[in-house]
Protein backbone atom coordinates (compact mmCIF):
# COMPACT_ATOMS: atom_id res chain seq x y z
CA UNK A 1 0.00 0.00 0.00
CA UNK A 2 3.18 2.24 0.85
CA UNK A 3 4.45 1.58 -2.52
CA UNK A 4 1.33 3.18 -4.20
CA UNK A 5 3.01 6.56 -4.99
CA UNK A 6 5.84 4.75 -6.72
CA UNK A 7 3.71 2.81 -8.87
CA UNK A 8 0.77 4.90 -9.90
CA UNK A 9 1.63 6.77 -13.20
CA UNK A 10 2.79 10.50 -13.44
CA UNK A 11 -0.34 11.80 -14.90
CA UNK A 12 -2.07 10.97 -11.84
CA UNK A 13 0.31 12.24 -9.67
CA UNK A 14 0.17 15.53 -11.73
CA UNK A 15 -3.51 15.82 -11.00
CA UNK A 16 -2.69 15.04 -6.85
CA UNK A 17 -0.24 18.04 -7.29
CA UNK A 18 -2.81 20.18 -9.31
CA UNK A 19 -6.04 19.74 -7.22
CA UNK A 20 -4.03 20.84 -4.38
CA UNK A 21 -3.78 24.46 -6.01
CA UNK A 22 -7.25 25.44 -6.35
CA UNK A 23 -7.97 23.39 -3.07
CA UNK A 24 -5.85 25.34 -1.02
CA UNK A 25 -7.57 28.72 -1.84
CA UNK A 26 -10.35 27.25 0.18
CA UNK A 27 -8.21 27.45 3.59
CA UNK A 28 -9.58 30.42 5.11
CA UNK A 29 -9.96 29.47 9.04
CA UNK A 30 -7.85 27.43 10.73
CA UNK A 31 -10.21 24.79 11.61
CA UNK A 32 -10.40 24.37 7.55
CA UNK A 33 -6.61 24.80 6.99
CA UNK A 34 -5.80 22.25 9.94
CA UNK A 35 -7.91 19.31 8.72
CA UNK A 36 -7.04 19.39 5.26
CA UNK A 37 -3.50 19.57 6.22
CA UNK A 38 -4.05 16.39 8.93
CA UNK A 39 -5.92 14.67 5.25
CA UNK A 40 -2.85 14.89 3.46
CA UNK A 41 -0.70 13.90 6.28
CA UNK A 42 -3.31 10.75 6.67
CA UNK A 43 -2.40 9.91 2.78
CA UNK A 44 1.11 10.65 3.09
CA UNK A 45 1.48 8.60 5.70
CA UNK A 46 -0.36 5.25 3.96
CA UNK A 47 0.38 5.86 0.56
CA UNK A 48 4.07 6.82 0.15
CA UNK A 49 7.33 4.94 1.02
CA UNK A 50 9.24 7.45 2.82
CA UNK A 51 7.83 9.38 5.49
CA UNK A 52 11.52 10.86 5.60
CA UNK A 53 11.46 12.23 2.46
CA UNK A 54 7.92 13.69 2.73
CA UNK A 55 8.49 15.49 6.59
CA UNK A 56 11.73 17.30 4.54
CA UNK A 57 9.09 18.85 1.97
CA UNK A 58 6.65 19.63 4.57
CA UNK A 59 9.81 21.87 6.24
CA UNK A 60 10.43 23.40 3.15
CA UNK A 61 6.86 24.31 2.31
CA UNK A 62 6.19 24.97 6.29
CA UNK A 63 9.71 27.75 6.15
CA UNK A 64 7.42 29.27 2.94
CA UNK A 65 4.61 29.54 4.64
CA UNK A 66 6.19 30.96 7.97
CA UNK A 67 7.35 33.74 5.78
CA UNK A 68 3.91 34.18 4.18
CA UNK A 69 2.74 34.42 7.27
CA UNK A 70 4.97 37.30 8.68
CA UNK A 71 4.55 39.29 5.91
CA UNK A 72 0.42 38.53 6.46
CA UNK A 73 0.48 39.54 10.05
CA UNK A 74 2.88 42.41 9.22
CA UNK A 75 1.35 43.79 6.36
CA UNK A 76 -2.94 42.52 6.71
CA UNK A 77 -3.07 44.38 10.01
CA UNK A 78 -1.39 42.17 12.92
CA UNK A 79 -3.64 39.84 12.73
CA UNK A 80 -2.25 36.02 14.52
CA UNK A 81 -5.27 34.02 13.38
CA UNK A 82 -5.19 35.70 9.63
CA UNK A 83 -1.51 35.03 9.59
CA UNK A 84 -1.64 31.66 10.72
CA UNK A 85 -4.48 30.84 8.07
CA UNK A 86 -2.40 32.13 5.40
CA UNK A 87 0.95 29.50 6.41
CA UNK A 88 -1.75 26.50 6.15
CA UNK A 89 -2.67 27.77 3.13
CA UNK A 90 0.42 27.65 1.63
CA UNK A 91 1.49 24.20 3.19
CA UNK A 92 -1.74 23.12 1.66
CA UNK A 93 -1.25 24.57 -1.52
CA UNK A 94 2.59 23.59 -1.55
CA UNK A 95 3.24 20.54 0.31
CA UNK A 96 1.15 17.76 -1.55
CA UNK A 97 2.44 18.78 -5.20
CA UNK A 98 6.03 18.92 -3.41
CA UNK A 99 5.96 14.94 -2.54
CA UNK A 100 4.21 13.90 -5.38
CA UNK A 101 6.97 15.53 -7.93
CA UNK A 102 10.03 13.65 -5.88
CA UNK A 103 8.06 10.57 -7.21
CA UNK A 104 6.92 11.74 -10.76
CA UNK A 105 9.74 10.52 -13.55
CA UNK A 106 9.91 12.91 -16.32
CA UNK A 107 10.39 10.60 -19.30
CA UNK A 108 7.40 8.84 -18.15
CA UNK A 109 5.34 11.62 -18.21
CA UNK A 110 6.55 12.64 -21.39
CA UNK A 111 5.48 9.18 -23.07
CA UNK A 112 1.56 9.61 -20.89
CA UNK A 113 1.47 13.49 -21.97
CA UNK A 114 1.65 12.36 -25.98
CA UNK A 115 0.08 8.88 -25.54
CA UNK A 116 -2.92 9.55 -23.21
CA UNK A 117 -3.39 13.47 -23.49
CA UNK A 118 -2.71 13.83 -26.90
CA UNK A 119 -0.85 16.71 -27.00
CA UNK A 120 1.63 17.14 -30.71
CA UNK A 121 4.63 14.58 -30.77
CA UNK A 122 6.73 16.85 -31.78
CA UNK A 123 7.01 18.66 -29.14
CA UNK A 124 6.64 16.59 -26.44
CA UNK A 125 9.10 14.46 -27.66
CA UNK A 126 11.54 17.29 -28.58
CA UNK A 127 11.48 18.45 -24.92
CA UNK A 128 11.59 14.96 -23.24
CA UNK A 129 15.02 14.30 -25.19
CA UNK A 130 16.29 17.59 -24.30
CA UNK A 131 15.77 16.58 -20.32
CA UNK A 132 18.01 13.97 -21.34
CA UNK A 133 20.50 16.91 -21.49
CA UNK A 134 20.03 17.89 -18.07
CA UNK A 135 22.84 15.85 -17.01
CA UNK A 136 25.22 17.15 -19.09
CA UNK A 137 24.32 20.74 -18.73
CA UNK A 138 24.81 20.29 -15.14
CA UNK A 139 28.08 18.75 -15.72
CA UNK A 140 28.73 21.35 -18.29
CA UNK A 141 28.10 23.91 -15.20
CA UNK A 142 30.59 22.22 -13.02
CA UNK A 143 33.05 22.18 -15.50
CA UNK A 144 32.47 26.27 -16.25
CA UNK A 145 32.92 26.81 -12.12
CA UNK A 146 36.06 24.34 -11.92
CA UNK A 147 38.17 26.31 -15.01
CA UNK A 148 36.53 29.36 -13.96
CA UNK A 149 38.18 28.68 -10.21
CA UNK A 150 41.72 27.24 -11.72
CA UNK A 151 42.21 30.68 -13.35
CA UNK A 152 41.36 32.59 -10.33
CA UNK A 153 37.88 33.97 -11.76
CA UNK A 154 34.79 34.11 -9.31
CA UNK A 155 34.17 33.29 -6.26
CA UNK A 156 35.22 35.86 -4.24
CA UNK A 157 34.84 39.83 -4.03
CA UNK A 158 31.74 41.41 -3.47
CA UNK A 159 28.19 40.72 -4.64
CA UNK A 160 28.23 42.53 -7.86
CA UNK A 161 31.39 40.77 -8.85
CA UNK A 162 29.96 37.43 -7.86
CA UNK A 163 26.88 38.16 -10.08
CA UNK A 164 29.18 39.39 -13.08
CA UNK A 165 30.25 35.60 -12.20
CA UNK A 166 27.50 34.05 -12.56
CA UNK A 167 26.10 35.85 -15.18
CA UNK A 168 29.07 35.04 -17.85
CA UNK A 169 28.51 31.74 -16.32
CA UNK A 170 25.11 31.47 -17.40
CA UNK A 171 26.08 32.87 -21.25
CA UNK A 172 29.10 29.93 -20.81
CA UNK A 173 25.91 27.37 -20.29
CA UNK A 174 23.62 29.06 -22.94
CA UNK A 175 25.68 28.99 -25.08
CA UNK A 176 27.54 25.42 -24.66
CA UNK A 177 23.68 24.44 -24.42
CA UNK A 178 21.89 25.74 -27.46
CA UNK A 179 25.29 24.15 -29.77
CA UNK A 180 24.73 21.03 -28.35
CA UNK A 181 20.68 21.78 -29.50
CA UNK A 182 21.52 22.30 -33.06
CA UNK A 183 23.67 19.90 -33.45
CA UNK A 184 20.13 17.29 -31.78
CA UNK A 185 17.90 18.95 -34.23
CA UNK A 186 20.10 17.96 -37.25
CA UNK A 187 20.59 14.96 -35.93
CA UNK A 188 16.86 14.31 -34.83
CA UNK A 189 16.24 15.20 -38.70
CA UNK A 190 18.61 13.19 -40.43
CA UNK A 191 16.40 10.23 -39.01
CA UNK A 192 12.78 11.60 -40.33
CA UNK A 193 11.79 13.34 -37.29
CA UNK A 194 10.07 16.43 -38.80
CA UNK A 195 8.39 14.50 -41.97
CA UNK A 196 7.49 11.23 -39.57
CA UNK A 197 3.45 10.00 -40.35
CA UNK A 198 3.59 7.26 -37.72
CA UNK A 199 5.18 7.56 -34.55
CA UNK A 200 6.42 4.96 -31.78
CA UNK A 201 6.72 5.89 -28.05
CA UNK A 202 9.27 3.92 -26.16
CA UNK A 203 7.22 2.98 -23.43
CA UNK A 204 3.20 2.28 -23.22
CA UNK A 205 1.18 4.45 -20.91
CA UNK A 206 -1.27 3.04 -19.27
CA UNK A 207 -4.04 3.75 -16.78
CA UNK A 208 -4.60 0.96 -14.14
CA UNK A 209 -7.27 1.41 -11.28
CA UNK A 210 -4.57 2.20 -9.28
CA UNK A 211 -3.81 5.44 -11.33
CA UNK A 212 -7.38 5.96 -11.28
CA UNK A 213 -7.66 5.36 -7.52
CA UNK A 214 -4.57 7.95 -7.15
CA UNK A 215 -5.99 10.54 -9.02
CA UNK A 216 -9.54 10.27 -7.44
CA UNK A 217 -7.88 10.39 -3.89
CA UNK A 218 -6.43 13.55 -4.74
CA UNK A 219 -9.49 15.16 -6.44
CA UNK A 220 -11.07 14.13 -2.75
CA UNK A 221 -7.84 15.44 -0.85
CA UNK A 222 -8.33 18.79 -2.75
CA UNK A 223 -12.09 19.00 -1.84
CA UNK A 224 -11.53 18.56 2.11
CA UNK A 225 -11.24 22.26 2.47
CA UNK A 226 -13.30 23.33 -0.02
CA UNK A 227 -16.39 20.90 1.34
CA UNK A 228 -15.28 22.43 4.89
CA UNK A 229 -15.36 25.76 3.87
CA UNK A 230 -19.34 25.62 1.97
CA UNK A 231 -20.42 23.59 5.11
CA UNK A 232 -19.97 26.55 7.14
CA UNK B 1 13.96 37.46 -46.62
CA UNK B 2 13.12 33.42 -46.96
CA UNK B 3 12.08 33.63 -43.31
CA UNK B 4 9.13 35.84 -44.08
CA UNK B 5 8.28 34.09 -47.02
CA UNK B 6 8.57 30.85 -44.78
CA UNK B 7 6.07 32.22 -42.38
CA UNK B 8 3.65 33.56 -44.66
CA UNK B 9 3.00 30.14 -45.79
CA UNK B 10 2.87 28.17 -42.68
CA UNK B 11 2.77 30.73 -39.94
CA UNK B 12 2.56 28.56 -36.81
CA UNK B 13 4.67 25.61 -38.24
CA UNK B 14 7.30 25.10 -35.86
CA UNK B 15 11.08 23.29 -36.98
CA UNK B 16 12.71 20.85 -35.67
CA UNK B 17 15.40 23.04 -33.99
CA UNK B 18 12.75 25.52 -33.11
CA UNK B 19 11.14 22.62 -30.67
CA UNK B 20 14.66 22.03 -29.58
CA UNK B 21 15.82 25.38 -29.08
CA UNK B 22 13.20 26.06 -26.97
CA UNK B 23 13.21 22.56 -25.40
CA UNK B 24 17.09 23.45 -24.69
CA UNK B 25 16.57 26.99 -22.98
CA UNK B 26 13.72 25.46 -21.10
CA UNK B 27 16.17 22.85 -19.64
CA UNK B 28 19.36 25.33 -19.30
CA UNK B 29 16.86 27.94 -17.55
CA UNK B 30 15.66 25.00 -15.29
CA UNK B 31 19.43 24.46 -13.80
CA UNK B 32 19.66 27.97 -13.82
CA UNK B 33 16.19 28.65 -11.91
CA UNK B 34 17.56 26.11 -9.46
CA UNK B 35 20.74 27.87 -8.78
CA UNK B 36 18.97 31.35 -8.62
CA UNK B 37 16.25 29.60 -6.21
CA UNK B 38 18.99 29.11 -3.49
CA UNK B 39 20.45 32.88 -4.17
CA UNK B 40 16.82 34.10 -4.17
CA UNK B 41 15.55 32.10 -1.12
CA UNK B 42 18.22 34.03 0.95
CA UNK B 43 17.85 37.34 -0.13
CA UNK B 44 14.09 36.79 -0.28
CA UNK B 45 13.70 36.44 3.26
CA UNK B 46 15.87 39.48 4.02
CA UNK B 47 13.34 41.42 2.22
CA UNK B 48 10.73 39.28 3.82
CA UNK B 49 12.02 40.73 7.26
CA UNK B 50 12.44 44.11 5.93
CA UNK B 51 9.50 45.11 3.64
CA UNK B 52 8.05 42.26 1.89
CA UNK B 53 6.99 43.55 -1.22
CA UNK B 54 10.35 44.27 -2.01
CA UNK B 55 11.39 40.75 -2.34
CA UNK B 56 9.37 41.18 -5.68
CA UNK B 57 12.76 43.06 -7.34
CA UNK B 58 14.08 39.54 -7.32
CA UNK B 59 11.00 38.12 -8.90
CA UNK B 60 12.42 39.08 -12.73
CA UNK B 61 15.15 36.20 -12.55
CA UNK B 62 11.94 33.56 -13.26
CA UNK B 63 10.82 35.48 -16.12
CA UNK B 64 13.75 35.77 -17.81
CA UNK B 65 13.53 32.25 -19.66
CA UNK B 66 9.82 33.04 -21.34
CA UNK B 67 11.46 36.45 -22.95
CA UNK B 68 14.10 34.83 -24.03
CA UNK B 69 12.66 31.89 -25.86
CA UNK B 70 10.50 34.52 -27.77
CA UNK B 71 12.80 37.16 -28.79
CA UNK B 72 14.90 34.07 -30.26
CA UNK B 73 12.38 31.45 -31.45
CA UNK B 74 9.99 34.17 -32.52
CA UNK B 75 7.11 32.28 -33.32
CA UNK B 76 3.39 32.33 -31.41
CA UNK B 77 3.77 30.30 -28.32
CA UNK B 78 7.70 30.12 -28.12
CA UNK B 79 7.79 32.21 -25.13
CA UNK B 80 4.98 30.49 -23.22
CA UNK B 81 6.65 26.91 -23.92
CA UNK B 82 9.61 28.59 -22.83
CA UNK B 83 8.87 29.93 -19.73
CA UNK B 84 6.52 26.44 -18.70
CA UNK B 85 9.39 24.08 -19.32
CA UNK B 86 12.04 26.11 -17.69
CA UNK B 87 9.94 25.99 -14.55
CA UNK B 88 8.99 22.01 -14.74
CA UNK B 89 12.59 21.33 -15.22
CA UNK B 90 13.12 23.08 -11.93
CA UNK B 91 10.21 21.32 -10.25
CA UNK B 92 10.16 17.44 -11.69
CA UNK B 93 13.40 17.07 -12.18
CA UNK B 94 15.99 19.26 -9.71
CA UNK B 95 13.62 19.40 -6.90
CA UNK B 96 12.19 22.34 -6.35
CA UNK B 97 10.30 21.15 -3.20
CA UNK B 98 9.62 24.32 -1.22
CA UNK B 99 6.54 25.62 -3.06
CA UNK B 100 5.09 22.00 -5.25
CA UNK B 101 3.25 22.74 -7.87
CA UNK B 102 2.69 25.73 -7.86
CA UNK B 103 6.20 26.35 -9.52
CA UNK B 104 4.30 24.87 -12.46
CA UNK B 105 1.36 27.47 -12.21
CA UNK B 106 3.87 30.12 -11.99
CA UNK B 107 5.39 29.67 -14.89
CA UNK B 108 2.03 29.03 -16.91
CA UNK B 109 1.00 32.38 -15.64
CA UNK B 110 4.32 33.77 -16.44
CA UNK B 111 4.75 32.71 -19.68
CA UNK B 112 1.42 33.87 -21.09
CA UNK B 113 2.18 37.30 -19.74
CA UNK B 114 5.65 37.22 -21.82
CA UNK B 115 3.57 35.97 -24.85
CA UNK B 116 0.95 38.69 -24.83
CA UNK B 117 3.53 40.96 -25.06
CA UNK B 118 4.79 39.05 -28.60
CA UNK B 119 1.21 38.62 -29.76
CA UNK B 120 0.25 42.19 -29.49
CA UNK B 121 2.97 43.13 -32.26
CA UNK B 122 1.65 40.11 -34.07
CA UNK B 123 5.87 38.36 -33.72
CA UNK B 124 7.06 41.25 -36.16
CA UNK B 125 9.07 43.01 -33.63
CA UNK B 126 11.31 41.77 -31.27
CA UNK B 127 13.31 45.04 -30.33
CA UNK B 128 14.01 46.29 -26.57
CA UNK B 129 11.33 47.52 -25.62
CA UNK B 130 9.13 44.81 -26.79
CA UNK B 131 11.66 42.45 -24.52
CA UNK B 132 10.97 45.02 -21.75
CA UNK B 133 6.95 44.89 -22.60
CA UNK B 134 7.31 41.07 -22.18
CA UNK B 135 9.04 41.12 -18.93
CA UNK B 136 6.27 43.74 -17.67
CA UNK B 137 3.29 41.48 -18.30
CA UNK B 138 5.06 38.14 -16.79
CA UNK B 139 5.90 40.36 -13.52
CA UNK B 140 2.30 41.63 -13.55
CA UNK B 141 0.66 38.03 -14.51
CA UNK B 142 2.99 36.75 -11.86
CA UNK B 143 1.99 38.82 -9.33
CA UNK B 144 -2.06 38.80 -9.48
CA UNK B 145 -1.34 34.97 -8.97
CA UNK B 146 1.10 35.23 -6.25
CA UNK B 147 -0.95 37.88 -4.41
CA UNK B 148 -4.30 36.06 -5.18
CA UNK B 149 -2.79 32.59 -3.78
CA UNK B 150 0.06 33.78 -1.62
CA UNK B 151 -0.67 37.73 -0.09
CA UNK B 152 -4.59 37.79 -0.30
CA UNK B 153 -4.58 39.25 3.45
CA UNK B 154 -2.18 42.22 2.74
CA UNK B 155 -3.14 45.36 2.77
CA UNK B 156 -4.27 46.55 -1.16
CA UNK B 157 -1.70 49.26 -0.92
CA UNK B 158 1.11 46.43 -0.35
CA UNK B 159 -0.58 44.23 -2.94
CA UNK B 160 0.13 47.33 -5.98
CA UNK B 161 3.72 48.02 -4.13
CA UNK B 162 4.33 44.12 -4.84
CA UNK B 163 2.74 44.26 -8.10
CA UNK B 164 5.28 47.15 -9.48
CA UNK B 165 8.03 45.80 -8.01
CA UNK B 166 7.57 42.72 -9.59
CA UNK B 167 6.55 44.75 -13.30
CA UNK B 168 10.29 46.68 -12.41
CA UNK B 169 12.33 43.59 -12.15
CA UNK B 170 10.39 42.05 -15.05
CA UNK B 171 11.32 44.96 -17.12
CA UNK B 172 15.01 45.23 -16.14
CA UNK B 173 16.20 41.75 -15.07
CA UNK B 174 14.09 39.21 -17.87
CA UNK B 175 13.59 42.55 -20.16
CA UNK B 176 16.67 44.33 -20.17
CA UNK B 177 19.06 41.68 -19.28
CA UNK B 178 17.25 38.91 -21.29
CA UNK B 179 17.52 41.21 -24.17
CA UNK B 180 21.62 41.84 -24.13
CA UNK B 181 21.64 38.18 -23.42
CA UNK B 182 20.45 37.05 -27.03
CA UNK B 183 22.06 39.95 -28.46
CA UNK B 184 25.11 38.15 -27.58
CA UNK B 185 23.90 34.91 -28.45
CA UNK B 186 23.48 35.54 -31.57
CA UNK B 187 27.25 37.27 -31.63
CA UNK B 188 28.36 34.59 -29.75
CA UNK B 189 27.16 32.82 -33.14
CA UNK B 190 25.00 30.18 -31.54
CA UNK B 191 21.98 31.33 -33.11
CA UNK B 192 22.41 31.69 -36.65
CA UNK B 193 19.47 29.65 -37.60
CA UNK B 194 17.15 32.16 -36.27
CA UNK B 195 15.54 35.80 -36.68
CA UNK B 196 18.41 37.20 -33.70
CA UNK B 197 21.15 35.05 -35.59
CA UNK B 198 20.06 35.89 -39.09
CA UNK B 199 19.82 39.70 -38.33
CA UNK B 200 23.35 39.73 -36.75
CA UNK B 201 24.75 37.98 -40.34
CA UNK B 202 22.52 40.60 -42.62
CA UNK B 203 24.21 43.61 -40.43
Amino acid sequence: MRQAVVHANPLALCVVGIAAVPGSLAVRDLDTGLIALGAYLVAVLLLTPSVRYALICLALAGFAGLTVAWSTWRLGGHDEALAATAALRIVVLAWPGAVVAGYIDPTRLGDHLGQNLRLPARPVVATTASMQQLGALLGDWQQIDRSRRARGVGRHGGPLARARVAGSMVFALLVTALRAGTGRAVAMDARGFDEAGRRSWAEPAPWSRLDVAAAVIGLLLAAVPLALHLLR
Amino acid sequence: MSSATDRTVKPARYRTIDLVTIATLGVAFGVVFWAWGKLYGVLDLAATIGYAPAGALLGGGWLIAGVIGGLIVRRPGAAFATELIAAAISMFVLGGTEWGFTVLVSGIVQGIGAELAFLAFAYRLFTLPVAMLAGVLAGIAGAIYEVFYYYPDWNLGHQLAYGGFFAVSGAVVAGLLGWLLVRALAEAGVLDAFGPGRERADA
